[in-house]
């Protein structure tokens, strides 16, 4: 009896030795298919591009080279042609790749431009940030090395240029407030009265305090990323702002003869 | 005593120095910029001599070509000229001006060389050459002080504060704002858009306080427990509405709604979010039940994109006739990621709805539009501005380049002109 204990304990032993790596570090049992971001997309886009149907930079974001390169596999191997990585479709990637997730992470996390492609030495194919930060000290990337994802008329810098106004200008306001001056932003980039670039609005001089007085210049926070996000996505609590003043503080005349709409926090919204 | 004196005068003299070192940093970082707003400044002013030439010379030609590169000058030309105003500090409202009477002539020039409406502008431009003459004039009147400054910021940042009025720079603000409304007036389209942006289509009865938080308790029952603080629009916003900002345990947020008829125009809440618990599919399930709970019943799915919180979706309204996606009319909510609960809403475009002109589609054949290399994935029919305020029905196609890396693009084209109207690089 004790030694059919130690054999099966045995085989156990084996058994779980022998799975293959790559099942270790399998996906989350979700389903997922375009606009989903994070840990499981990472994995997915190394799979794909283990496997060599992926040729697009891994970032976290399922955006539509990543949905041609699942839907290639699909085709490939037999499976419904759908552009969603299902249960089946993950279960087809882990067993024809493999997926070492430290490593990726790692590159990830430290801004380097990498592939994994299989077949091919990890090391030969990273070509490593020098510039000395990390992918989050572009401030608008999270801890897994995701970057966000923003509107396509947007790209990564107007939200790190936006977060830093909005912190600037409205750190101590509230959540809507923040929003409200994201908008007035995104307001000015629609109007004729206006520079025609995000940049051009918020350096366009003696426009915003926060770049006078260097404000401008502080590590936005989180919640300040979160409320630009928010009015790339159409939220504007402004109801069409284009300008806005703190009453206490406000120095110009001409501000006060500008049509008011509503008050948030301290800061008067105007058109 | 001795020692402290001592002590004392090194002190003096050190930080005599160091504040003579600071001093000296400081004007030499204003010349800098001085240089670089002169600069600016007499660019703009040179480049507008040019831009007012160009006007004048797109009135000699009859031959197209000719034409054309005129009007290629002056729609690159008021862009640089918009672009040097932009970078020097005169003053908001003038610089809206300038802004707005540039933008317009260059907008008219590449809409002119776009339609072959040549009869038209040959008939609005000499007066608007002769306007920018004069613009030029008073311009470099109102500037010549500007050279003066005597590479002190202070001098220079004195003439463009609007606290001391500048009457040159006035009468320039004056002349700018006259001669936009003559020389571009708004057009139809333009100022339908701005009716409809202004609300000024609905006719619903003004709804009270009292029935405004109603309808948020209804519309939102996570909250109907909520403190709420009141507040009116001002009297002077384009349409009037309530502001109704709430607190409930975690959760803070606003929720503005249209004082006639009480029409949702956005909510949002802030709370903390836990770890995703939801799959995409049941984020979307949940999604598409806000919509319809919140009396959305004419629009359909259009995008989501996931954050590290939430996830935003997007729908837009459905035309009744052709099923064609209105794009004008749109829907965002924000979905938690954790609960699946609703952290925002935004219908200000929903409720602002687009009026569509009966339009016709020619099909396009594909094969022979693009290139050989572009296999087209998918085609839809939309409704989209084309960029003069006017609903235009299109075909969204979603194409990919397949070489040796993929790339994809949006390309929105007028289903009745064929013209391209927006090509978006997606990822």
């Amino acid at each position: 009896m004790r030694l059919v204990s130690i054999l099966f304990a045995l085989i156990l032993g084996i058994s779980i030795i022998a799975i293959p790596q790559n099942d270790a570090n399998a996906f989350s049992d979700q389903q997922i298919t375009r606009g989903a971001y994070g840990d499981d997309v990472i994995e997915l886009q190394a799979r794909l591009q283990y496997l060599g149907f992926y040729k697009s930079k891994i970032d976290g974001k399922f955006g539509y080279n990543t949905y041609w390169a699942l839907r290639n596999f699909q085709e490939n191997y037999g499976l419904p042609v759908d552009g969603i990585a299902g249960a089946k479709t993950k279960k087809a990637l882990t067993g024809n790749s493999d997926y070492d997730e430290k490593w990726v992470k790692a590159q990830l996390n430290a801004g380097n431009q990498f592939t994994y492609y299989g077949g091919q030495p990890l090391d030969q194919q990273v070509k490593k940030n020098t510039s000395g930060g990390s992918s989050n000290s572009s401030g608008s990337s999270n801890n897994n090395g995701t970057q966000t994802q923003v509107p396509p008329k947007y790209t990564e810098r107007d939200l790190q240029l936006m977060a830093n106004a909005v912190y600037g200008e409205a750190r101590g306001e509230p959540y809507e407030g923040q929003v409200a001056v994201a908008a007035v932003i995104l307001n000015r980039l629609e109007s004729p009265d206006f520079p025609n670039t995000i940049s051009g609005i918020i350096f366009q001089p003696l426009a915003f305090t926060a770049v006078a007085d260097g404000q401008i210049w502080l590590e936005p926070n989180e919640r300040a990323k979160e409320a630009v996000i928010d009015a790339m996505n159409g939220w504007d609590p402004s109801e069409n702002a284009l300008y806005y003043f703190n009453p206490k503080t406000a120095t110009s005349k001409w501000i006060w003869s500008r049509p008011q709409i509503k008050q948030i926090g301290e800061h008067i919204f105007c058109s | 005593m001795k020692t402290w004196l001592v002590v004392l005068t090194i002190a003096v003299i050190g930080l005599g120095a160091y504040s003579i070192d600071l001093h000296g940093d400081k004007e030499d970082l204003q010349r800098t910029v001085l240089a670089q707003y002169t600069d600016k400044l007499t660019d703009a002013s040179e480049k507008l001599s040019h831009l007012q030439r160009s006007v004048s010379q797109s009135l000699l030609f009859q031959d197209e070509q000719a034409i054309h590169n005129e009007l290629d000058s002056v729609w690159r030309l008021s862009s640089e000229v918009r672009s040097s105003i932009a970078n020097i500090p005169i003053g908001q409202e003038l610089s809206s001006e300038w802004m707005n009477y540039l933008g317009r002539l260059g907008d008219e020039a590449k809409r002119t060389a776009k339609t072959g409406d040549y009869e038209a502008w040959r008939e609005k431009m000499p007066q608007v050459s002769t306007n920018l003459q004069s613009l030029s004039d008073e311009w470099t009147a109102a500037t010549v002080d500007f050279y003066k400054h005597d590479g002190k910021m202070d001098v220079w940042l004195q003439q463009v504060d609007n606290k001391n009025p500048n009457s040159q720079f006035d009468t320039v603000k004056d002349t700018l704002k006259g001669y936009g409304e003559k020389d571009f007036p708004l057009t139809l389209s333009e100022s339908d858009w701005q009716k409809k942006i202004e609300l000024k289509a609905l006719q619903d009865a003004v709804i009270t306080e009292k029935e405004a938080l109603e309808k948020v308790k209804y519309l939102f029952p996570v909250i109907k427990d909520a403190t709420f603080t009141v507040t009116k629009s001002s009297d002077t916003a384009p349409y009037p509405f309530y502001h109704i900002q709430f607190h409930q345990g975690i959760r803070l947020g606003y929720v503005d709604l249209t004082e006639k008829g009480g029409h949702l125009l956005s909510y949002l809440v802030e709370r903390p979010v836990d770890e995703a618990k939801l799959s995409q599919e049941e984020i979307m399930k949940k999604a598409q039940e806000y919509v319809k709970k919140l009396g959305m019943k004419d629009v359909a799915y259009v995008e989501s994109r996931e954050n590290h919180q939430a996830w935003h979706v997007t729908f837009a309204r459905v035309h009744p006739g052709d099923n064609a996606l209105i794009y004008a009319d749109g829907v965002q909510l924000k979905v938690a990621k954790d609960t699946g609960e609703l952290l925002g809403a935004n219908a200000m475009e929903y409720i602002q709805e687009e009026n569509i002109k009966k339009q016709t589609a020619k099909p396009i054949d594909w094969k022979t539009f693009f290139q050989d290399d572009i296999q087209v994935q998918e085609v839809k029919n939309i409704y989209t501005d084309n960029g003069q305020f006017e609903q235009r029905l299109c075909y969204e196609v979603i194409a990919l380049r397949d070489g040796n890396t993929q790339e994809t693009f949006r390309i929105v084209i007028d289903a009745e002109n064929h013209n391209v109207l927006k090509v978006e690089y997606l990822t």
